[in-house]
C-alpha cells in the first residue's frame, strides 16, 4: 500500500525550473532517502509534497486523498482548503533549522497544535508530549526554553512536535545540516529509532552513511530531475549513473 | 525662602495641568497602541485595497506635523460644520497620530519574524489567524518593546503641544505663570514634572524588557 504517490510534477521559480517531472511513490513503512547536490531540486521537492510550495503541474496524492491533480488544460489544481487541511495532518515535517516557537517552553511547543489543532484536553496533551521527549532523550528539558538547548537537542524536540500531531508520514529536510558535526549523530540515532518502528520516512540529506544504513530506497536528484534510483546500499555501493558516481566520489571524499 | 513660598503658590494651578497632561497621556495610550496593532497587522493584509489604505493613513499622518493635525481636526472640521470640544479633538488627533507610528512599528516586527516559523505553524495545522496570536504577535511584542517605548517618552513631550487648542496643560500653566510673575521658576518645575515622567516610563519599559528575558 502506498502512502504517497507523486506524479511527473513540475515547478518553476520564475523563469527558474526546479522541478522537470519528478515522480516518486512510497510505501507504507518504507524509508526514503533524496540526496543530490544543493540546487538539485530536492528540498523544494519535499516542500512541493505538503504544499509548502504549490507546484505547476502534476499530481501528488496521499493514502488515496488527491491533493492536488492536472486540470484540463495541464496545469496542477488543488483540491479545496479542507481537504488539504485533512491531507497535511497525515504529514510531519522537520526543518533544517528546527523553527521551533521560542517564547514557548519545549512541552507547550509539544503541545500547542494537538491542544489547537485537534482539540486534545491539556492533560492528554501534556501527557503524550512527555512520553515523545522521553523518546527523544530530553524528558528533563520539558520545561526549558529552545534557546537553553543545543542544536542537536532543538533539533530532537523539532521531531518530537511534529509526532506529537499522530503523522503517518514523517518529512525531514536536511534535519542535520545546521548542526556542529559532533551532534548530528544524536539526531541520526531518533530517526533511526523511528525507521525501526516503521515510521514512513522521506528524508532529503546529505548524510550517505545515514541513507545507506537506514534509508530502504535512495534518490539521486541533480538539475530538475531523479537521476537515478533503487535500493539505497546498490546505489550508494555501485552507482550506475556517471553524474551520481562523480557526486557520491565528493561527498564521501573517496 | 520666598522662592519657596512662590512655589507653593504655583504649584496647585500646575498640578492642575499636569493633570490634563496625564489624561491626555493615558487616554493616547490606551487607544493608540490596539488601533496602532490592528493598522499594523492590516497594512500586511492579503487584502490588498485595505494594504493601500494603510500605507496611505500612515503616510498622511507620519507626513505633516502633528500641529497641524491638532488645528485641522479642531479648527478645520469646523469649518464643515463638525465641532469637537477642545479635549476631545486634542486626544483624537494624538490617537490618530501615535496609532499610525505604532502601526509601522507592529508592521517592521512583523516581517522580522523569521519565516521559518509561519512554516511551522502551518505543517502543524494551524490557521493563519491562530499562527498569529499564537505564535507571530507575542514574538513580536518582545521585540518592539525598545522602539514603542521611544514613541512613549515622545509623548509625554509632544502632549506639550496642545497649549494651540488653547488647553491649560502643564507647559502652558507654566508659561503663564512665568509671563505674569517675570520669573523663571515655573519653567525648572515644569521641566522636573517632565522628568519625573519620563522617568517612570524609563524604568516601566525597563522593567517591561526584563519580564520578556525568559526566551531569546
Amino acid at each position: 500500500m502506498y502512502m504517497i504517490r507523486a506524479l511527473d510534477i513540475y515547478k518553476n521559480f520564475g523563469h527558474l525550473k526546479v522541478l522537470k517531472g519528478v515522480s516518486l511513490t512510497v510505501e507504507k513503512g518504507e524509508v526514503v532517502a533524496i540526496i543530490g547536490p544543493s540546487g538539485s531540486g530536492k528540498s523544494t521537492f519535499l516542500r512541493c509534497l505538503n504544499r509548502l510550495e504549490t507546484i505547476d503541474k502534476g499530481m501528488i496524492e496521499v493514502e488515496g486523498e488527491i491533493m492536488v491533480q492536472n486540470g484540463p488544460d495541464g496545469k496542477a489544481v488543488y483540491s479545496d482548503e479542507n481537504r488539504i487541511a485533512l491531507i497535511r495532518r497525515k504529514m510531519g515535517m522537520v526543518f533544517q533549522n528546527f523553527n521551533l516557537f521560542p517564547h514557548k517552553s519545549v512541552l507547550e511547543n509539544l503541545i500547542l497544535a494537538p491542544m489547537l489543532v485537534n482539540k486534545v484536553p491539556r492533560e492528554e496533551a501534556e501527557k503524550k508530549a512527555l512520553e515523545l521527549l522521553e523518546k527523544v532523550g530530553l524528558k528533563k528539558k520539558a520545561n526549558n526554553y529552545p534557546f537553553e538547548l543545543s542544536g542537536g537537542q532543538q533539533q530532537r524536540v523539532a521531531i518530537a512536535r511534529a509526532l506529537a500531531m499522530n503523522p503517518d508520514i514523517m518529512c525531514f529536510d536536511e534535519p542535520t545540516s545546521a548542526l556542529d558535526p559532533e551532534l548530528t549523530g544524536e539526531v541520526l540515532k531518533v530517526m533511526k529509532d523511528l525507521a525501526l518502528e516503521h515510521m514512513t520516512m522521506i528524508v532529503v540529506t546529505h548524510e550517505i552513511g545515514f541513507a545507506r544504513e537506514v534509508a530502504n530506497r535512495v534518490i539521486f536528484m541533480d538539475n530538475g530531475i531523479i537521476v537515478e534510483e533503487g535500493i539505497a546500499k546498490e546505489v550508494i555501493d555501485n552507482p550506475k549513473n556517471e553524474r551520481t558516481r562523480e557526486f557520491l566520489s565528493k561527498v564521501l571524499r573517496i | 525662602m520666598e522662592h519657596f513660598e512662590y512655589v507653593l503658590k504655583i504649584l496647585p494651578p500646575m498640578l492642575e495641568g499636569w493633570k490634563v497632561t496625564l489624561t491626555l497621556f493615558f487616554l493616547t495610550l490606551v487607544m493608540s497602541l490596539p488601533l496602532g496593532t490592528v493598522m499594523g497587522i492590516a497594512r500586511l493584509s492579503h487584502f490588498k485595497p485595505l494594504a493601500w489604505f494603510m500605507e496611505f493613513y500612515v503616510w498622511l499622518f507620519r507626513g505633516t506635523p502633528l500641529l497641524l493635525q491638532l488645528l485641522f481636526i479642531y479648527f478645520g472640521l469646523m469649518t464643515v460644520g463638525i465641532r469637537l470640544e477642545r479635549f476631545p479633538a486634542a486626544v483624537l488627533a494624538f490617537v490618530l497620530n501615535y496609532a499610525a507610528y505604532i502601526a509601522e512599528i507592529i508592521r517592521a516586527g512583523i516581517q522580522s519574524i523569521d519565516k521559518g516559523q509561519y512554516e511551522a505553524a502551518d505543517v502543524l495545522g494551524l490557521t493563519r489567524f491562530q499562527t498569529m496570536t499564537n505564535i507571530i504577535l507575542p514574538q513580536v511584542f518582545k521585540r518592539v518593546i525598545p522602539p514603542i517605548g521611544n514613541e512613549v517618552i515622545n509623548l509625554v513631550k509632544d502632549s506639550a503641544l496642545i497649549y494651540v487648542l488653547a488647553i491649560s496643560e502643564l507647559l502652558r500653566v507654566a508659561k503663564t505663570a512665568v509671563m505674569r510673575d517675570e520669573t523663571f521658576v515655573p519653567f525648572i518645575i515644569a521641566a522636573v514634572f517632565y522628568l519625573f515622567m519620563t522617568a517612570i516610563v524609563q524604568q516601566f519599559f525597563k522593567w517591561v524588557e526584563h519580564k520578556f528575558d525568559y526566551y531569546r
